[in-house]
């Protein structure tokens, strides 16, 4: 019992793991394993096309999940992006294909609307008080409604990539002859960079993280609370924005009424990478893993006969063993902390 | 008289129903370490509560610095150099050590916090304390000895002229109390005054210049530290105020039996190798200052809390209690000190709160029968002379006396013969005071046991036929009540091992 | 006002009951203007129909919500529960009678999980529950390959069930036999919850879990109950739902767990825990039947339901946090 004690200190000690994070490793593992598994199981998975349609996949997911895990950071959580991320492309394709503007124009009104759903969320759960989940609820249905009610129930399609508007497609996808480059990825790794900077080094993020781990302690060293509580909604709100552009980019069109759900993989994602539903701890690249995580399972269940219905009890499950896995750490932490002899 | 850096004076608080501060008199000197030191409820927290701006006083001056001053909050306070190093930290356990230490006034390197630079500022703060630690390590893996030093370091850096610690040494280990004690004479170097909160003699001694005295809510005196023995200072903790005659000889029958066993009960730090007996129609006094164990003992024999090791034993026969639920099938009952959090369900009935221990009883088939439930709850408002215009007012109406006797209600319609009253009578006034005693002598006579947990030594010595003590987790002292004195508790409630 | 609050009769029947009530009227009167459509019977049975299954959901989700807890599987474990036990009615050739039972059990299977996770292991109700929807919708859309069910009519085999909804006598009138069936669940669970020892304990945990479970009560055990309740319910409400509407489809259900839940708070039900109200409950839910057969008569999309739902939520929620807040 002893030697095992020691084995796993050497590893959990040594410095490299410690900055990287034990958490983020074994994600990783379970990318290369889960990749390997599928490989082996279909060889039509080993094709280029599946690497094209994860990252399709990832895209908007990744998004989604970069803003709520500011959300999750704090202690709550954002239910809203899923239908949000619908609602403001929708808004978006509607500007473009019914009022005749420049796609520009779609791109701003997608993340104007999604800072709007975030201010939403801020009134409703930092100066209302409000549980985030029903706060955020309410939300989810108001930008469930909007998208469809503003589009009269029709599916918007943005400008597909031969049309002369359709240059904003080849920000995620370029076609060089047979071959599709799924060159978004840049932009999602420029994201989660920049995010990950302003969470660690900048002092919204700081205090983000402050209020996260315990409220109480933060007002009392003066940080204003409902301040930065809001702009973690607001975050999470203008990537819901983002995360809407990205996907009228990648799919054909856009179906209101749709996106619930898909909320659910953004979290499942967060808290696979490490953040913790009761705040205090988050890692934008661990999110990111995570998110892979995800868009690997969505990916590569087809190949071994399982459709889109099989995934989502996949995501049930891997949601539930996500949490489950945060709730033991936390309790692991408490009785660790309880049992030091004083 | 320059020294002098912090003058309190003639300071009185009332809160409804409590004095809590009778002209209080505190004189601190720059370069001091000044003692305060008085029983649970004797005043300590409430003064400091004051002069930081948690509380505002009814009458008094606070002179800081030359200067009569009056803050409003703990900002104010921190600001004009006033920190309190709280007993329970309240820190941000995700964070390390350093981004602790300058939550709010990080350094900047342009748009970004430059924690090279917070890391670098953090060591030369602990280098100026000659303390080790990290300040890249996180809060939350600290000890709590470690924790109070960044705490320390916190307000070092916030250049706090005065610096109060409550309880400083409670949860901390031999040599971390060395630790600290070696910053603290570093401070005192520095000509910071320093307001030390603690019941430990044997540190007060150590470290400290002056003691003040305060016994329920007044000033007493206050004396130089080296002059001073152990027991000037703790005869003038307890005074020579009871409510009445405390018991002079046990009530229990010499031959009576033995009800209920501990052996070398563990939970943690607050209960450690805890072993007593209870006996049948006594009232078994479990005296101590906060943080003791006594509550954490209670609950741990209780099943309320796990426990890691130790034995139970009702009437001989060993039992297994791994919940409430086991504790109340073996006829024992806890009516627990925080009676709003954990004894009375406060929008619910009188009725409904009586039988919650019991409802298996009140039924008639599948259906509750309110009707017997609230004729028992009746006979118990009747017996126990709880004040409520009927049993189906709300407990959350009731006052706190009365709601005390709800929940005691409860464990009496459930019939334990083993009942833990933990602070019985914690914010009650004095008339529902006595009744409480006598219901509980009245129980005993009937032939029940009673564990009684009381901060309150009259109350201790008033009721009790043995007197058990803890201090810091374990059983430190055990006297009848024939022997039992003021001091002689408080002795066994401040020795440590 | 406090005068009308102190009346007997307003304290026995509940101030906030009343108040709901008369919002359904009021609400009832305004469509009528609006919409002449709405004075015919047909346009009542219609919201009725709404109501039914609606109904079901939200007196099962009162319970969890009693417990302070929340239970975002109902609509999904509905639809799941309707796929699953239709699909062996018109494929495998099950009898219908079994096959009604195994809708309950397949929302019960739900309830264990979602209360197992809950009580036991102390996972946050909403996320378990978010979680337990996505694997309904699943198993139900991977049981029946993805497609639709559609329930038998009226007149043909196994149609019987129909006559939990609707019975049409011979001169052509509709009885709502429905609405006597949700009346007689209501009943029963108002009398679970204010006289049984389980509606006892799930009401105190709710208010101070702590304090029960200090009293010697297994609280685990009650509060998993009361998500096994919420999860048998959904599959009532799928009986209910396939009588009124016939066709299930597998992938939806979402909204119909926010309508349950606005239901409920609107009823009074406090998202707090501790305080539930059947009736409240029972009048929330007619209150959305109607608002949704408003809108559709109004020619307004679907959609507005949502908005306006969601809206109801947070306005109820919010009424009832600062309210309870004032209290303690």
């Amino acid at each position: 019992m002893g030697k095992n004690k020691e084995k796993k200190n050497v590893i959990t000690g040594n410095p490299l793991v410690k900055t990287i994070g034990t958490q983020k490793i074994v994600v990783v593992l379970v990318i290369i394993l889960l990749a390997l598994f599928f490989c082996i199981m279909s060889p039509s998975f080993r094709k280029y096309s599946t690497v094209v349609s994860f990252f399709d996949y990832s895209y908007y997911v990744s998004f989604m999940a970069i803003g709520v895990t500011f959300a999750l950071i704090t202690g709550g959580v954002d239910l809203s992006i899923g239908t949000g991320m619908i609602a403001c492309g929708l808004f978006g394709g509607y500007l473009i294909t019914q009022k005749g503007m420049p796609v520009v124009v779609g791109i701003i009104a997608s993340i104007a609307l999604g800072l709007l759903f975030g201010l939403l969320n801020a009134l409703l759960i930092a100066v209302m008080d409000l549980p985030p989940f029903i706060g955020s609820l309410g939300t989810m249905m108001v930008a469930r409604g909007l998208g469809s009610i503003l589009t009269g129930g029709l599916s918007i399609t943005w400008p597909s990539s031969n049309s002369p508007q359709g240059w904003f497609r080849k920000i995620f996808k370029i076609h060089i002859g047979n071959i599709d480059f799924p060159i978004g990825v840049v932009f999602v790794v420029l994201a989660v960079i920049i995010m990950s900077v302003i969470l660690n080094k900048s002092r919204p993020g700081r205090y983000i993280i402050a209020i996260g781990s315990n409220k109480e302690a933060a007002k009392l060293s003066g940080i204003n609370v409902v301040r930065w509580q809001s702009l973690a909604y607001v975050i999470s709100g203008l990537f819901t924005g983002v995360a809407g552009i990205a996907f009228s980019a990648i799919f054909q069109s856009i179906a209101p009424g749709t996106g619930a759900g898909v909320e659910l993989d953004a979290i499942a994602g967060a808290i696979i990478g490490g953040t913790s539903m009761t705040g205090g701890y988050g890692t934008v690249v661990g999110t990111l893993l995570g998110v892979f995580v995800m868009s690997l399972l969505k990916t590569g269940l087809p190949y071994i006969g399982l459709q889109a219905n099989w995934q989502q009890i996949i995501t049930g499950i891997v949601l539930i063993v996500a949490v489950l896995i945060d709730v033991i750490k936390i309790v692991k932490a408490k009785r660790a902390r309880s049992i030091e002899i004083g | 008289m320059d020294k002098v850096i912090l003058t309190m004076q003639g300071i009185d608080k009332s809160f409804p129903g409590v004095h809590a501060l009778e002209h209080v008199n505190l004189e601190i000197r720059k370069g001091e370490v000044h003692a305060l030191v008085g029983e649970n409820g004797a005043g300590k927290s409430t003064l400091m509560k004051v002069l930081t701006g948690i509380y505002t006083k009814d009458e008094g001056t606070i002179i800081y610095e030359g200067r009569e001053v009056e803050f409003s909050n703990t900002r104010e306070a921190q600001d004009a150099g006033i920190m309190i190093v709280h007993q329970e930290l309240n820190m941000l356990n995700h964070l390390t050590v350093a981004k602790n230490i300058f939550i709010g006034r990080e350094f900047m390197s342009g748009k970004l916090i430059d924690d090279k630079r917070m890391n670098l500022e953090a060591e030369k703060l602990f280098d100026l304390l000659n303390i080790k630690i990290d300040p890249t390590e996180k809060m939350g893996d600290l000890t709590v000895g470690k924790q109070q030093m960044c705490e320390i370091a916190k307000a070092i850096s916030h250049d706090a002229k005065i610096i109060i610690f409550d309880e400083p040494t409670a949860a901390l280990t031999e040599s971390e109390v060395e630790e600290l004690f070696k910053i603290i004479r570093d401070l005192r170097e520095k000509q910071l005054g320093i307001v030390y909160i603690s019941h430990r003699m044997d540190e007060i001694k150590e470290i400290t210049d002056r003691v003040t005295i305060m016994r329920d809510g007044a000033y007493v005196g206050t004396l130089n530290t080296e002059e001073s023995t152990k027991d000037d200072i703790i005869s003038r903790m307890v005074g020579h105020v009871i409510y009445e005659e405390p018991k002079s000889v046990s009530n229990v029958a010499p031959n009576a039996p033995i009800v209920l066993k501990v052996n070398n009960l563990n939970a943690g730090k607050m209960v450690r190798n805890v072993s007593f007996e209870l006996h049948k129609g006594e009232i078994l006094g479990f005296s101590g200052l906060m943080g003791a164990g006594r509550t954490e003992t209670a609950r741990a024999l209780f099943g309320a809390d796990p426990k890691e090791s130790g034995d139970v034993f009702v009437n001989g026969e060993k039992v297994e209690i791994r919940n409430p639920k086991d504790a109340v099938k073996h006829g024992i009952g806890y009516l627990s000190e925080d009676r709003k959090q954990f004894g009375i369900i406060t929008e619910k009935s009188v009725s409904v709160n009586s039988t919650m221990a019991s409802l298996e009883n009140y039924m008639k088939g599948i259906f509750i029968n309110k009707k017997k439930e609230k004729k028992i709850a009746q006979q118990y408002v009747e017996s126990l002379n709880t004040k409520t215009p009927s049993v189906d007012q709300l407990v959350v109406n009731l006052s706190g006396g009365n709601q005390q006797k709800v929940v005691i209600a409860k464990w009496l319609v459930r019939d334990c013969d083993i009942l833990i009253f933990d602070e019985p009578t914690r914010g009650i006034d004095v008339g529902a005071k006595n009744e409480i005693y006598q219901l509980m002598n009245k129980l005993v006579e009937s032939g029940k046991s009673i564990i009684m947990i009381s901060s309150e030594i009259a109350e201790i010595l008033r009721m009790s036929d043995r007197i058990i003590t803890m201090c810091e987790g374990r059983k430190t002292g055990e006297i009848s009540i024939s022997e039992a004195t003021q001091e002689k508790i408080m002795q066994a409630a401040t020795l440590r091992n | 006002m406090e005068k009308i609050k102190n009346n007997v009769f307003v304290k026995k029947a509940g101030f906030n009951k009343l108040v709901l009530a008369c919002v359904l009227l009021l609400m009832y009167i305004i469509f009528a203007i609006l919409s002449p459509s709405f004075l015919s019977y047909n346009r009542i049975l219609s919201a009725l129909n709404y109501a039914y299954f609606l109904g079901f959901l939200a007196l099962g989700v009162t319970f969890v919500i009693a417990t302070g807890g929340i239970d975002f599987s109902i609509g999904p474990v509905m639809f799941c529960a309707a796929l699953i036990s239709g699909n062996l009615l018109t494929q495998s050739g099950i009898p219908l009678a079994a096959c009604l039972i195994i809708s309950l059990l397949i929302g019960t299977v739900f309830g264990v999980l979602n209360g197992y996770l809950v009580a036991y292991w102390n996972l946050p109700s909403f996320i378990t529950s978010m979680a337990s929807m996505m694997i309904a919708k699943g198993v139900g859309s991977v049981f029946t390959k993805t497609q639709s069910v559609s329930w038998p009519q009226k007149g043909q085999a196994n149609g019987g069930f129909r006559v939990f909804v609707k019975v049409t006598t011979d001169n052509g009138t509709q009885i709502p036999t429905g609405l006597l069936f949700l009346l007689l669940f209501a009943m029963v669970c108002a009398i679970i919850l204010n006289k049984t020892k389980a509606g006892r304990y799930i009401l105190c945990l709710g208010s101070n879990r702590e304090a029960v479970r200090l009293s010697g009560v297994d609280v685990k055990k009650w509060e998993m109950l009361a998500y096994v309740i919420s999860g048998t319910m959904a599959g009532v409400a799928a009986i209910a739902y396939v009588g009124a509407y016939t066709t299930v489809q597998p992938g939806l259900g979402d909204i119909f767990n926010n309508e349950a839940i606005a239901g409920c708070v609107m009823g009074g039900t406090s998202m707090t825990g501790g305080i539930a109200s059947v009736g409240g409950t029972i009048i929330g839910v007619m209150v959305i039947g109607l608002l949704q057969e408003g809108i559709l008569a109004m020619g307004f999309q679907k959609d507005w339901q949502y908005v306006l739902t969601g809206l109801i939520v947070v306005i109820a929620v919010y009424v009832d946090v600062r309210s309870r807040k004032r209290k303690i």
